[in-house]
């Protein structure tokens, strides 16, 4: 972790109070997982969806983002996408989902998962 | 649907069934397919039943409505309902029940309901729909087989 201070001028992904609870519980019993790792993929509608995944170890091209004591990485395929998203946790009696706010889409599909840049 | 015309059908193929058996099979699967009582049904899965008795208490139905809207053209709804009205039909299974009014249903019959549970969300989903030709990939939104 503290080998890379490369503080950038902002951080690729911010990530809300009730996305890193969500995190924080989901890895509280995983302990051999690293943390999560966001990634895109052709998919959907409209283009691209978000992936993720727990992870076991970074990848030399993924960008960590530490905050309030969780990690995530971010794959370098999504590294631009992604840059300046927000990720939140949406949590409702019926569904409940990691969210990301992303600045750089200029469309989504209807129900959100697929979007386009 | 004409109500008769449903209560009919049964006792018609009943009666028919030993001396023309195919003929009647065949009219039979075909009526079926269309508007046959036994097909007007939604199924639940097992996770989806789990989930609905967590999060429900008594008298309170998981409702699908099935409206006009994202990018296929139509797209369901759920939510949690108190009341049931009168053209409701009323899945149960397990304790747990699912409402679909009467229009909702002509484009739902024969689905199945799951809740599906991945790392990035956890929400319920309509799969299998025969009445659905393809849909977006999320899943919440469809087109219909014409």
């Amino acid at each position: 972790v503290n080998k890379r201070k490369i503080l950038p001028t902002r951080a690729a992904l911010t990530l809300t109070p009730a996305a890193v609870n969500k995190i924080r519980s989901l890895l509280q019993d995983k302990p051999e997982y690293l943390g999560l790792k966001v990634g895109v993929r052709t998919r959907g509608c409209n283009g691209l969806t978000y992936t993720l995944d727990y992870t076991k170890q970074k990848d030399k091209s993924d960008e960590e983002v530490l905050q309030d004591g969780v990690t995530v990485f971010i794959e370098k395929k999504a590294q631009l996408t992604l840059l300046g998203t927000e990720m939140d946790f949406v949590e409702s009696k019926l569904s409940s989902e990691f969210v990301f706010n992303n600045p750089n889409i200029k469309g989504t599909c209807g129900c959100g998962e697929s979007f386009n840049i | 649907v004409n109500a008769g015309e449903v209560k009919f059908r049964p006792s018609l193929q009943a009666s028919h069934a030993a001396g023309i058996r195919t003929f009647s099979n065949a009219s039979l699967q075909e009526k079926t397919g269309v508007s046959g009582q036994s097909e007007d049904k939604v199924y639940l899965t097992e996770s989806c039943v789990k989930r609905l008795a967590e999060i429900m208490t008594k008298g309170q139905y998981l409702r699908i409505h099935v409206e006009g809207g994202g990018c296929s053209g139509f797209q369901y709804k759920f939510s949690v309902d108190d009341n049931k009205n009168e053209d409701d039909r009323v899945f149960e299974q397990g304790g747990v029940g699912v409402v679909v009014d009467q229009d909702s249903l002509e484009f739902l019959k024969g689905a199945t309901v799951d809740f599906s549970q991945e790392l990035i969300r956890s929400t319920f989903q309509v799969l299998k729909n025969p009445q659905a030709d393809h849909g977006c990939s999320c899943g919440s939104s469809f087109s219909v087989k014409l």
